[in-house]
């Protein structure tokens, strides 16, 4: 599939507006785990955050925080101790039926070529496959897999791995992606232009999204609103709103505001001992 | 002049280096090994060694060509008792490891007899097991059954344990259903693990069949060694050798041809891998 013609079948997508973005709200949400010694341990501690219908939240922390642990809450993979999750208006019992996940690992299907990975998510939902085989195509495309789509994943380089995952994400053309810590095994370099890949690709469709990142400089350059969570039990220390005109590149990381910004956020770090 | 001629020379020993480089290596190979046989013979003719202590490799080629149809026809038995067991054994492995994976109490059950049962040399089993199943080779098939089941449970449970735990989330985030998972996912993840279990699995039913043999039979290989041995033939115990050598290579090889039609070529590869590992 061309360049254009991949345009051309996301445009329609997008103009289909399958699934608008949506509102999740963490009210009051704890979460503690019973760990094998019969102690427990308090994951997060009455945890509120709210992101608006396509917005890009990202959120920041210490390691052990629970960052991880509330992407899979919001996810429906785990449920809370008390509180609750409200995903476009509805509390959430077991997963959502419109959700994307990406991990730090890819973890693609090595049996699997890079298109039938993609398509992963339309077989399990028994969504029409033809349709979907033509967004997947142009999803590759878009990312420049266009030529890999009948490779196999050991025959491609982890950054490579990592858009595919990505692709595997978005093909359901979901409203809502969670994102846990997607770029930290990548290297800098690679980091950059998948941040890249993400801010076209949540530009060009709109989504809300929850992004778990180690990286302060990430957190801002993509999210329209960072949350900064405390050590363990995690709470929201504060979220600021991350007003950089959209749409943003790799340019916006030399603006003044950008620096502003990430200096504020990781002052935060600061008062809390953690840097 | 001169450069052009050496630079096409070395393009045309290029282009026949591999092939070169494998006829070099197996041409060593293979002569170190027709120079030992020869040095075998050699020693047996300058030596006057007798033929019932070390018997020459001619007269074991000998032996073994007179007596082909009957060696044949044991191995024939041999073969369906080996073959037979290790399907068994398959059969009722996978099912118990995925069993094991999927239940903990069934793992809380069945692990400790499984170890206690590992630690039997299964040659014990072998009077129990003609004194249930006979002298006929329904106790062969079950000795062979017993000891290819083992590897293949153990190689069958830290298959279905390989799956990322992101994997099973991802699944879950997009309502699979727990047979989606499997179906899609676990069975691939442990097939590699599997087959590395069938490779060690069938070349220890060869060992439980000749065992088994050894304990009472009317026929098999194990049997044909044992009668051999009664009549001081000896170049028929070392062509028997030789056949179970043969045997047991040719149903290695054979699980993993059928492994190369089944799996995807890059769950061949990992499966290469494992056995790397698991080789001492």
């Amino acid at each position: 599939m061309s360049r254009r013609a991949a345009d051309r079948a996301l445009d329609r997508d997008a103009a289909a507006g399958a699934s608008p973005p949506v509102t999740v709200e963490v009210e009051g949400v704890s979460m503690a785990y019973r760990l094998d010694t019969g102690e427990t341990l308090r994951a997060l501690d009455r945890v509120d955050l709210r992101v608006p219908a396509g917005h890009f939240c990202s959120i920041v922390g210490p390691s052990g925080c629970g960052k991880s642990t509330l992407l899979m809450l919001i996810a429906g993979l785990y449920r809370p101790l008390s509180g609750q999750i409200l995903i476009a208006g509805r509390p959430v019992a077991g997963p959502w039926h419109g959700i994307g996940m990406v991990f730090q690992r890819d973890v693609l299907l090595d049996w699997r070529t890079v298109l039938e990975n993609v398509l992963l998510p339309v077989e399990v939902k028994r969504l029409p496959e033809a349709r979907y085989r033509s967004r997947a195509l142009a999803l590759l495309e878009r990312v420049g897999l266009g030529e890999f789509v009948g490779a196999f994943p050991d025959q491609l380089s982890g950054c490579m791995r990592q858009r595919a995952a990505l692709c595997r994400a978005l093909v359901h053309d979901p409203a809502l992606l969670l994102m846990d810590e997607p770029f930290a095994a990548v290297d800098a370099l690679t980091r950059e232009k998948l941040n890249v890949d993400l801010l076209r690709l949540t530009t060009e469709a709109p989504k809300t999204v929850v992004f778990v990142t180690h990286s302060i400089e990430e957190a801002v350059l993509l999210a329209d609103q960072v949350v900064v969570m405390g050590p363990r039990p995690g709470t929201v220390l504060r979220a600021f709103p991350v007003d950089l005109p959209r749409p943003r590149g790799l340019a916006t990381r030399g603006e003044a505001r950008f620096h502003e910004l990430v200096d504020e956020v990781r002052a935060v770090f600061h008062t809390m001992g953690l840097l | 002049m001169a450069a052009m001629a050496r630079i096409d020379r070395t393009a045309r020993v290029r282009r026949w280096d591999p092939l070169l480089r494998w006829a070099r290596q197996s041409g060593v190979v293979l002569a170190a090994y027709l120079c030992a046989v020869a040095a075998w013979q050699g020693a047996s003719l300058a030596f006057h060694i007798p033929g019932f202590l070390l018997p020459s490799p001619a007269a074991i080629a000998e032996r073994a060509g007179g007596g082909l149809p009957q060696i044949l026809a044991h191995t024939l038995i041999t073969l369906g008792e080996v073959l037979e067991g290790f399907l068994l054994g398959a059969v009722v492995s996978i099912p118990l490891g995925i069993l094991v994976v999927y239940s903990r109490l069934l793992e809380r059950l069945v692990y400790p007899f499984l170890v206690a049962f590992q630690a039997i040399p299964k040659v014990a089993l072998a009077p129990i097991l003609v004194v249930w199943f006979g002298f006929g080779p329904a106790s062969k098939v079950m000795l062979a059954f017993v000891t290819a089941m083992f590897p293949i449970i153990v190689n069958t449970v830290i298959g279905m344990k390989q799956t990322p735990p992101e994997l099973v989330y991802l699944m879950r985030s997009l309502e699979a259903s727990e047979l989606q998972i499997f179906l899609k996912i676990r069975l691939y993840a442990a097939a590699p693990y599997v087959f590395a279990g069938f490779k060690i699995g069938i070349t220890l039913a060869v060992v439980g069949a000749i065992v088994g043999e050894f304990i009472a039979s009317n026929g098999g290989l194990g049997y044909l060694l044992l009668a051999a041995n009664n009549n001081i033939d000896t170049p028929l115990l070392f062509a028997i050798v030789a056949v179970l050598s043969l045997l047991s290579i040719t149903l290695y090889y054979a699980v993993e041809a059928i492994e190369g039609i089944l799996l995807p070529r890059p769950l061949r590869s990992k499966t290469a891998r494992i056995e790397q590992r698991i080789r001492p």
